[in-house]
């Protein structure tokens, strides 16, 4: 089943094509990695499929729901973590987790057993009542992530998580994001190649706004003679 | 609409625990003018009749206020700049909730403030205590809503690096164009025409006169009351307008 599909998406600023006709379909529980460089369009992807921006043209379907006149049903499907570290500061891990999932219209009940299988998947135990701005870069960050899915969500989309993170805590999270790959659909976007490497189940490439390469590592390999991600990726991007 | 409202309290309580959680913003908003009350009215209170404590405890409570549009201003551009509030956009909160839930979180420390300095001021000169100072905390209120307007209004507008310089202009206005701080006497006509129609002096006079009374209730109450209302409305609008536009760009 597709949870993600775009027919022809563009996204025009000013003068910039910023994505050019995507056609994209991601199949339910994988985690789909979008790579590219600065520019090529990744992030302005994930701001139309969670509606902070407005298509150009053509459309995208979350799970059937239209997002050009749907974008309400969609929202309670979906969640995002951006690049930068989305918490409130001042509050602590515990009130972070409880602020959110209120915002989400969870009941006291709800609330206890998110904080519970928060703290088994993301180890918070050592960290739940310091406040958030005093955690180190790698906790911050792994609890953004924890937060996009106190709301359940059904595509989890992740706009460079590990970016900035020392190689520990990036490894670390990779366990985080692994663990939750088929449970919940993720399209993730990053600059590690390697990153891509060890968690996408398929991977697509964009340059200038286009969609230049979709598909399983392996059929990336094959499609450039190359045997990694990143020979691969440069192989594609330069045009070869 | 009850999923809204418990959004908007929900909200509410984070951004006053922001707020209060943070040391400096007690620093300013309460130890700062607490200090200027008690110090400025033992300096002068005999060499000067604006230092009386019945002019400067209502002109510290306003004073005080303008340091709401510096910290709500910080907290809604970190909020921005963190992609707090584009987090939180993707969820189900709506624009007109945030902007609820930020001037709802101000309200209780504009009444600690106001409560707090007219009690220290009672404290040192009794006869300040009056029931005028009931009207005037409760006006003190009014005011207080064009400060967290312009917080708001500064917060959607500029970034983390700029939103202190920006925000200190509207302590700066309010220290010099209120009156407060120095003798009206003697200042050109024109200069105090702008003091008349910009709200700095009216902020003041309308809690000043609130407390104290007053010879015409028109001119020294109603007329400021109406025009930092007008401010207000004007601020408000202009900052919904910019804060969705920016919700949306960010």
């Amino acid at each position: 089943m597709e949870a993600i599909k775009t027919i022809n998406l563009c996204k025009e600023y000013k003068d910039t094509l910023a994505v050019n006709d995507l056609n994209l379909e991601i199949h339910e529980g994988e985690l789909f990695a979008l790579l590219g460089v600065n520019g090529a369009g990744k992030t302005t992807t994930i701001k139309m499929l969670t509606g902070l921006t407005k298509p150009t043209s053509g459309d995208g379907y979350i799970y059937s729901y239209s997002i050009n006149d749907e974008m309400e049903k969609i929202k309670s499907l979906i969640d995002i973590s951006m690049q930068e570290t989305a918490i409130a500061r001042k509050l602590t891990v515990e009130e972070n987790i409880e602020f959110y999932a209120k915002i989400n219209g969870k009941k006291k009940e709800e609330v206890q057993k998110i904080k519970k299988e928060l703290n088994d998947t993301f180890n918070f135990e050592k960290v739940y009542k310091k406040i958030s701005s005093k955690l180190s870069g790698g906790w911050q960050r792994k609890l953004s992530i924890a937060l996009s899915l106190v709301s359940n969500p059904k595509i989890l989309f992740l706009d460079e998580p590990t970016l900035g993170l020392d190689v520990l805590s990036r490894r670390d999270l990779w366990k985080v994001i692994s663990s939750l790959k088929g449970k919940v659909t993720i399209v993730l976007t990053t600059h590690y190649m390697e990153e891509a490497s060890f968690l996408a189940d398929r991977i697509g490439i964009m340059k200038d706004g286009k969609l230049l390469f979709k598909g399983t590592k392996e059929e990336l390999y094959k499609a450039t003679n190359k045997d990694n991600v990143e020979e691969s990726f440069v192989s594609i991007v330069e045009g070869e | 609409m009850k999923k809204s409202i418990n959004r908007i309290f929900t909200l509410t309580s984070r951004n006053l625990k922001e707020i209060i959680r943070d040391p400096l913003s007690l620093l300013f908003m309460i130890g700062l003018p607490i200090f200027m009350e008690i110090f400025f009215y033992f300096i002068f209170h005999k060499l000067t009749s604006q230092f009386e404590m019945k002019y400067l405890a209502p002109g510290i409570v306003v004073f005080s206020q303008a340091f709401l549009s510096l910290f709500m201003g910080m907290l809604i551009s970190l909020d921005r700049n963190t992609s707090f509030l584009t987090r939180l956009f993707v969820s189900e909160a709506k624009p007109y909730e945030f902007i609820f839930s930020y001037t709802l979180a101000l309200i209780p420390i504009c009444l600690v403030q106001s409560v707090l300095f007219f009690v220290i001021g009672g404290i040192i000169d009794s006869s300040i205590f009056r029931i005028n100072m009931i009207l005037a905390i409760l006006l003190s209120l009014v005011t207080s809503f064009l400060f967290i307007g312009i917080g708001i209004l500064l917060g959607s507008l500029c970034n983390e690096k700029s939103i202190g310089g920006v925000s200190s202009l509207v302590i700066v206005c309010q220290s010099v164009l209120s009156g407060m701080w120095f003798p009206l006497e003697g200042m050109s006509e024109g200069f105090l025409s702008v003091m008349k129609v910009l709200p700095f002096k009216n902020m003041t006079m309308i809690v000043q006169n609130s407390l104290n009374g007053y010879l015409n209730l028109f001119d020294d109450l109603l007329l400021p009351i109406i025009i930092v209302i007008s401010y207000t409305i004007v601020i408000f609008i202009l900052s919904i307008f910019i804060f969705k536009k920016k919700m949306k760009s960010n």
